[in-house]
């Protein structure tokens, strides 16, 4: 099934005091530029990585991550 | 509850475009490809680039029969060997410790899983160049050549899968780019 990813991930840094992607990155344990290329839609992070940026915005996973499907 | 958070939430999302322009955030998104390129891809550059530099035009020494056909082992053509993966060493160990000196924080950063998903594509690419490179060179040339012409063959088809492997994770880290 085709579909895309897409995210609240910037909006989220900006609520969380305008965290930055290099903040965010640290501490789910990837790079900023990761964060920078999941939060532009061109990298889909694993099910572990995606947990731990809700986790971030204590949020649950369907409020930061959402599926479109075509 | 939830129309309320609706509510709350299509106004954060006003503001937030108000002033996202004015943000760190847009600070972020705004800065050039090469500020925020990821430590990972400019190591791919300065090997793929040293590569180029060195083994070039040792490769093209080689083509244009600079080193004469000599019985093994030909110390001519050995020297021109060491020469240039001397120097692409040494190109590789300086531009290293400028990237460190550069991008300290980014140097100390272990891999992510986008680094290593991306390292896993460029090497399973680069390991059917190298596979089919060394069936040429070690099954069939053996056949019809000898000496260096087989060995300048294995390092052209080594030189040829690292090219390969190096422009795989350049491609993987640009195609991904935020």
């Amino acid at each position: 099934m085709k579909g895309s990813l897409s995210n609240n991930i910037r909006l989220l840094r900006f609520l969380q005091s305008e965290m930055t992607q290099a903040e965010l990155g640290q501490r789910v344990g990837v790079t900023r530029q990761t964060i920078a290329a999941i939060e532009a839609g061109k990298y889909s992070p694993s099910l572990e990585v995606a947990f731990r940026i809700a986790g971030e915005f204590k949020l649950p996973l369907e409020q930061v991550f959402q599926w479109q499907a075509e | 509850m939830l129309k309320m958070f609706d509510i709350e939430l299509f106004l954060t999302t006003i503001v937030f475009i108000l002033l996202v322009t004015k943000t760190k955030l847009h600070k972020e998104s705004s800065m050039s490809y090469q500020e925020t390129m990821p430590y990972r891809e400019k190591i791919a550059w300065l090997s793929m680039l040293a590569m180029l530099f060195t083994f070039g035009p040792y490769f093209t020494l080689v083509a244009s029969g600079y080193f004469p056909a000599k019985p093994m082992p030909d110390l001519h053509q050995l020297a021109g060997y060491a020469i240039t993966a001397t120097l692409q060493v040494t190109l590789l160990l300086v531009g290293h410790m400028v990237l460190r000196r550069r991008n300290p924080q980014d140097a100390k950063l272990p891999a992510d899983e986008r680094d290593i998903a991306i390292k896993q594509r460029s090497v399973t690419a680069a390991y059917y160049v190298l596979i089919t490179g060394m069936i040429l060179v070690g099954v069939v040339m053996p056949f019809t050549s000898s000496g260096w012409e087989i060995v300048n063959s294995a390092l052209f088809m080594i030189v040829f899968a690292e090219l390969v492997q190096f422009s795989m994770v350049v491609v993987g880290y640009r195609r991904q780019a935020g």
